[in-house]
């Protein structure tokens, strides 16, 4: 980690900073204890999402939550800050138990959170939202010159890069998480939960912010690591937690383990997918040459029959863009799109006609309308043809004789068209939409992170369909964060940075270290 | 049928709720509940036919005149409601009912005075200018919508003030002010002829008017059009959510015109039938806010369209009705007190959902 | 005759400035507020019924009570309801402009309005509340730029996960927001049935309340520009109104509704010249927040 640039702290202000570190350091005295979370129990509707999990957590030490998505290690989590409030259980310090039913609770005991999801304000500064909720005040007002140089100590003290003035929405993604740290740190946090904190960070950034955090925690902070990447959670924590559908399943030492014995002891006795057979690439589905459209510049690539094209790159570099594009989202600003033999700029209907499927990301805005029924759900993208119109009207009929079929084939439980899509299980949700799809026999199936937040089987039945569907001789274009994803199933792999085409590797040529390299721009590979 | 009852009940508990309070209102103000209870008879007998004097021996005239009256009244809310109702099933917030019903009455009373032509096709003309001028009213807040980013609800009350300041502050009282003869105390624009007036569906004993067909006729197109057929379905999708709808190939800017054009024609064939039916003339001022009834027919018919019209209905009866109240100290508008109370109460959707998912617990959920 | 002007400007703007900024605080904690307009009739109707009973300037604060109390539903509705919040200011205006008319009925026998009472006194030829509205609008700014409450109301319309998440009750914050602009709004009711009038008269507020939307859209949701264009509709009437008797042959070529219209229209075609997308309206206006939301 780089010192802090010049922060340029007046003198007087430096003296000030010394007492606020005094007082942190008798603030962590005070907070030296064991938190330990207890019988948590917590459901959402009818889902449950934590059972009955106990986890103690002791000073100085760096416990990893890991366990598949959705397998309650958030949730857990956002209990302890006060976001959620437990159905039963309690939280207890140095045995006693204790209340935290806000997030102002659960600062005041020292305890802070970063989410995975941000939680900055765009049009504010940083030092703005670091001070937030404990504003230095001046007879009254808000005293930003003294926040300002309040959060400039703070980063220097904890060597952090950024600068206070700066409005937040201006950052990169990499300096956006630091703003979160340091909003928890400022508050002087004796434990700091990290909510999959390198989901949107380059191998690189992720580095550097576990060399931060091990710093911090060898001064006596108390490290909570929420992630399902099994190699940074064996290299950072002192301790592990397993945890698998809402339960907690083993606490291991990361010196007596491995990935493959965390794997399973995650995954339970399922069988992991089989590497994917090597692909016989046929004829060109899709050719991108110079293409530019918002922030994608000059991409040229191609997607074959029969292969599956891995996009990977960090969060926000046009990957979104480049699905966008290839579903007719997004009109072509210059250069050439080729399509299933068709060129030019697609809409969404024109690109359904010519054989492009589209798992979208954010299945609930995208993809279904929870309000309509399955059958309805079923029918959007073709309701205009057979077999659910019949010219202008709607067959119903036909309507409910594909859903069944399609349900059958696909396993969305309860088999029942007529209830509303809200009520089926998001794994269930995101069957029958693949299913949905792949029903319209595609040529090219764009799938943007098609296994996100899904239980185990339905992530396996989401990838096995991807890989059949390669196997019938179909095109998929698979953009995810999640690089762990892309190597697993993809043939080959292009990297995007800030647009642009940053590396292009063979599977033979797969090397995660030379594609995290790509993600971040440094251009070596 | 559970899961039209669990629609229903929010609009049916909040009605009967704020019909409740409203008689404890009167109860407490005007001192006894027998009060209150002969004021509530009075509204009813006032809305749905005066029953107790019909089996006294009185001629069907005491029923057929307050229904007359309340299905007039209905006719207007149901035009207005299902004006707000349909541009609600694509996700618009159509504010603008009150002006495009302006412009719509004053597209009637311009057309229904200007030309003299046989009664048929005199008011099928009048209708259609009423339409035309409610339907490009909403044109503009569409566009605005689509190309500008604008939302209808700020665009749709300003165009309201814009079509109220200029149609009563300006052309009513201006240059299409009738000639006045003499007795200068006429303000409004002119008379319209007789042939452009909407049929009596029942001679000289009621005011009852084709009005309320046309209204009934509307709800049935459009629940039809929004069940039936897939672009019913379209706008269905898109109200719900517009993203997804667009990514299955759906045109959601066109839609979103479209659906505006009929949300404004409809409101300006509710300022049609206001001015057909009853008024005859663009009067001084309209004086009521339509628009906003609809506001309140759509959300507590939930947005259906037979919801609307059932809404509709009672409010159009209880309104009628109210007038009577007026003999026990209670001012003719009381039954909008009660239709605001019963859309501030069906408004409050997350206290219904509580409730109806305990009374009627919710199918499925794995 | 520009002292005339500046006189009846100053006598017409408080309402719409007081409103104007109220509808201000509550969108820039994230809540829509088309139930000015309610919330106005509510204090122009709570000050003059209570000045038939006590001192005016009391009458006044029981205005402001009213609009705040009426404001109080709206932001449960909202807050805590979950409600539309658009549904719930027009649900708003309608109760409160049906609830007027049954009060007056039932209270003073009289479906025009109230007895008279007592006008507010007044200071340099205007009412206190004319003055309080000259100075209101900065002390709002500095409130909103240079307090903490003003950096957790601009976060809260913008991110209140963020709030949320450093320990700041999102609820509360809202909440108070929302009342302080009925109360707001309430004061601007009670000013014009207490000062510009001297009485509650049942067309009141005859849209005021919508101009102030109106307003507050013209000043992009800042409670300076809210005022400033509250102060240009009201300067823009006066001057109509000047002139319709001062020079009565203008009317002839430009007509009195025209002018009336412009406010409203000028509001549109400024909207519709922006470019799209450069609102400047809260980013989260009209969400509701569910802290558990996934």
């Amino acid at each position: 980690m780089k010192e802090a640039i010049a922060c340029g702290v007046a003198p007087a202000v430096k003296s000030k900073t010394r007492e606020i570190d005094s007082a942190r350091v008798r603030a962590g005295d005070r907070f030296d204890m064991t938190i330990a979370l207890r019988h948590i129990s917590k459901r959402f509707g009818t889902q449950v999402a934590l059972d009955d999990v106990s986890l103690e957590l002791e000073r100085g030490e760096r416990v990893a939550l890991v366990g598949e998505n959705g397998a309650g290690k958030s949730s857990l989590m956002n209990v302890l800050y006060g976001l959620y409030a437990a159905d039963a259980g309690d939280v207890a310090i140095d045995g006693a138990p204790i209340r935290i039913r806000t997030p102002a609770d659960a600062l005041t005991r020292g305890i802070g959170m970063v989410h995975q999801h941000f939680t900055l304000v765009g049009t504010l500064s940083v030092a703005e939202n670091v001070v937030l909720g404990k504003e230095p005040t001046r007879f009254g007002t808000f005293d930003l010159p003294r926040a300002v140089s309040e959060v400039q100590a703070t980063c220097r003290r904890f060597g952090f890069d950024l600068d206070p003035r700066a409005r937040v929405d201006t950052l990169t993604v990499g300096s956006q998480q630091k703003v979160e740290i340091v909003k928890a740190l400022h508050r002087g946090v004796s434990t700091l939960i990290l909510d999959e904190p390198t989901a949107v960070l380059t191998p690189q950034e992720a580095d550097e912010l576990f060399a931060v955090t091990r710093k911090l925690s060898d001064e006596g902070l108390t490290v909570v690591l929420i992630s399902h990447k099994l190699r940074e959670v064996l290299t950072f924590a002192t301790r592990i937690a397993v945890m698998r559908r809402g339960k907690k399943v083993a606490e291991v030492k990361p010196s007596e383990s491995t990935p493959e014995s965390l794997a399973e002891l995650m995954v339970g006795t399922r069988t992991p997918p089989p590497a994917p057979p090597q692909a016989m690439p046929g004829e060109l589905v899709v050719t991108l040459e110079q293409l530019s459209a918002g922030p994608l510049r000059d991409v040229s690539l191609d997607v074959r029959a029969g292969e599956i094209l891995g996009i990977a790159g960090v969060d926000g570099n046009g990957q979104r863009e480049l699905a966008e594009v290839l579903t007719g989202l997004r009109s072509v600003d210059a250069g050439v799109l080729r399509v299933a033999g068709r060129t030019g700029s697609l809409t969404p209907r024109i690109a359904r006609e010519i054989g492009v499927a589209h798992i979208p990301e954010d299945r609930l805005k995208h993809a279904v309308v929870t309000d309509f029924t399955v059958g309805e759900n079923v029918s959007l993208g073709r309701h205009r043809h057979a077999p659910f119109a019949n010219g202008a009207r709607i067959d119903f009929a036909g309507r409910l004789d594909r859903t069944r079929t399609l349900m059958e084939s696909h396993d969305v439980r309860p088999r029942e068209p007529q209830l509303r899509l809200g009520a089926l299980s998001g794994g269930n949700q995101q069957k029958l939409v693949v299913g949905r799809e792949l029903d319209a026999n595609p040529k090219l199936l764009v799938a943007v992170q098609p296994t996100r937040g899904l239980d185990l089987a339905a992530v396996d039945a989401v990838r096995s369909r991807l890989l059949d569907f390669r196997a019938k001789g179909g095109a998929v274009v698979l953009v995810s964060l999640d690089l762990e994803e892309v190597l697993a199933l993809a043939d080959r792999v292009v990297v995007l940075y800030e647009g642009k085409v940053s590396g292009a590797f063979m599977r033979a040529q797969f090397d995660e270290r030379l594609i995290g390299k790509c993600m971040l721009g440094v251009r070596d590979a | 049928m559970l899961e039209s009852l669990r629609a229903a009940l929010p609009s049916i508990g909040s009605i009967l709720t704020s019909l409740l309070g409203c008689f404890v209102a009167v109860a407490v103000l005007r001192g006894g509940v027998d009060v209150a209870i002969d004021a509530f008879l009075a509204m009813c007998w006032g809305a749905f036919g005066d029953f107790p004097k019909f089996f006294d021996g009185g001629a069907s005239a005491v029923l057929l005149r307050p229904l007359g009256e309340s299905a007039t009244k209905a006719a207007l809310l149901t035009l207005t409601g299902l004006s707000v109702a349909v541009a609600f099933r694509v996700g618009l917030f159509n504010i603008g009912a009150q002006g495009q019903l302006i412009v719509g009455a004053l597209a009637a009373a311009v057309v229904g005075a200007a030309v003299e032509l046989p009664s048929p096709l005199h008011v099928t003309l009048c209708l259609l200018a009423s339409a035309t001028a409610g339907a490009l009213y909403a044109l503009g807040p569409a566009l605005l919508k689509r190309y500008r980013g604008v939302h209808e609800v700020i665009s749709t009350i300003m165009l309201n003030w814009v079509a109220l300041m200029l149609v009563e502050n300006w052309l009513v009282t201006g240059p299409l002010r009738a000639v006045t003869t003499g007795d200068n105390s006429i303000a409004g624009t002119a008379q319209i002829h007789e042939s452009a007036e909407l049929p009596r569906l029942a001679g000289e004993v009621s005011r009852l008017n084709a009005g309320i067909l046309l209204a009934i006729a509307a709800a049935i197109v459009l629940w039809l059009w929004l069940s039936r057929f897939v672009g019913g379905f379209e706008w269905r999708a898109i109200g719900a959510t517009p993203a997804a709808a667009q990514a299955s190939g759906m045109n959601v800017g066109r839609s979103f015109i479209s659906a505006m054009l009929v949300s404004g024609a409809l409101a300006g064939l509710g300022g049609a039938v206001l001015i057909l039916g009853t008024e005859q003339r663009y009067p001084a001022t309209i004086g009521a806010p339509y628009g906003f009834d609809g506001i309140a027919m759509a959300l507590i018919g939930n947005g259906h369209p037979l919801g609307v019209l059932a809404s509709s209905l009672l409010f159009g009866g209880l309104r009628a009705g109210g007038t009577r109240m007026q003999l026990f100290g209670v001012h003719k508008s009381f039954p909008e007190l009660i239709q605001g109370l019963a859309l501030l109460l069906v408004a409050a959707r997350l206290v219904w959902m509580k409730l109806s998912n305990r009374l009627l617990p919710p199918k499925g959920g794995a | 005759m520009l002292l005339a002007l500046l006189d009846s400007v100053l006598d017409a703007a408080p309402a719409l400035v007081f409103a104007a900024i109220g509808a201000t605080l509550s969108e820039r904690a994230g809540v829509v507020n088309v139930g000015v307009e309610g919330m106005m009739r509510a204090g122009a109707f709570g000050a003059a019924a209570a000045s038939i009973l006590m001192p005016t300037p009391l009458g006044v604060l029981v205005g402001v009570a009213a609009g705040a109390l009426v404001a109080a539903l709206h932001a449960w509705l909202c807050i805590h309801g979950r409600s539309d919040q658009v549904v719930s200011g027009m649900a708003i205006n309608l109760v409160m402009l049906a609830l007027g008319q049954f009060l007056l009925e039932a209270a003073f026998s009289s479906p025009a309005g109230t007895p008279p009472i007592e006008q507010l006194p007044k200071w340099l030829g205007h009412s206190p509340l004319t003055w309080l509205a000259i100075v209101l609008p900065f002390v709002v700014h500095f409130a909103v730029t240079r307090t903490p409450w003003g950096l957790r109301l601009r976060a809260v319309g913008e991110k209140p996960q963020a709030v949320a998440a450093m320990g700041v009750r999102v609820t509360r914050l809202r909440f108070g927001a929302v009342v302080l602009s009925g109360a707001l709004a309430g004061l601007g009711g009670a000013q014009l049935s207490t000062a510009v009038l001297d009485r509650f008269e049942n067309h009141m507020p005859a849209g005021l309340g919508f101009m102030a939307v109106a307003a507050m859209v013209f000043g992009r949701w800042t409670p300076l520009g809210a005022a400033g264009a509250a102060l240009f509709f009201a300067f823009g009437n006066a001057l109509r109104i000047s002139l319709s008797s001062s020079a009565p042959g203008l009317l002839e070529v430009i007509p009195q509704g025209v002018l009336l219209a412009l406010p409203y229209a000028l509001t549109l075609v400024v909207l519709a010249l922006q470019k799209p997308g450069a609102s400047r309206a809260p980013a989260a206006l009209g969400q509701a927040y569910d802290p558990e939301l996934r």
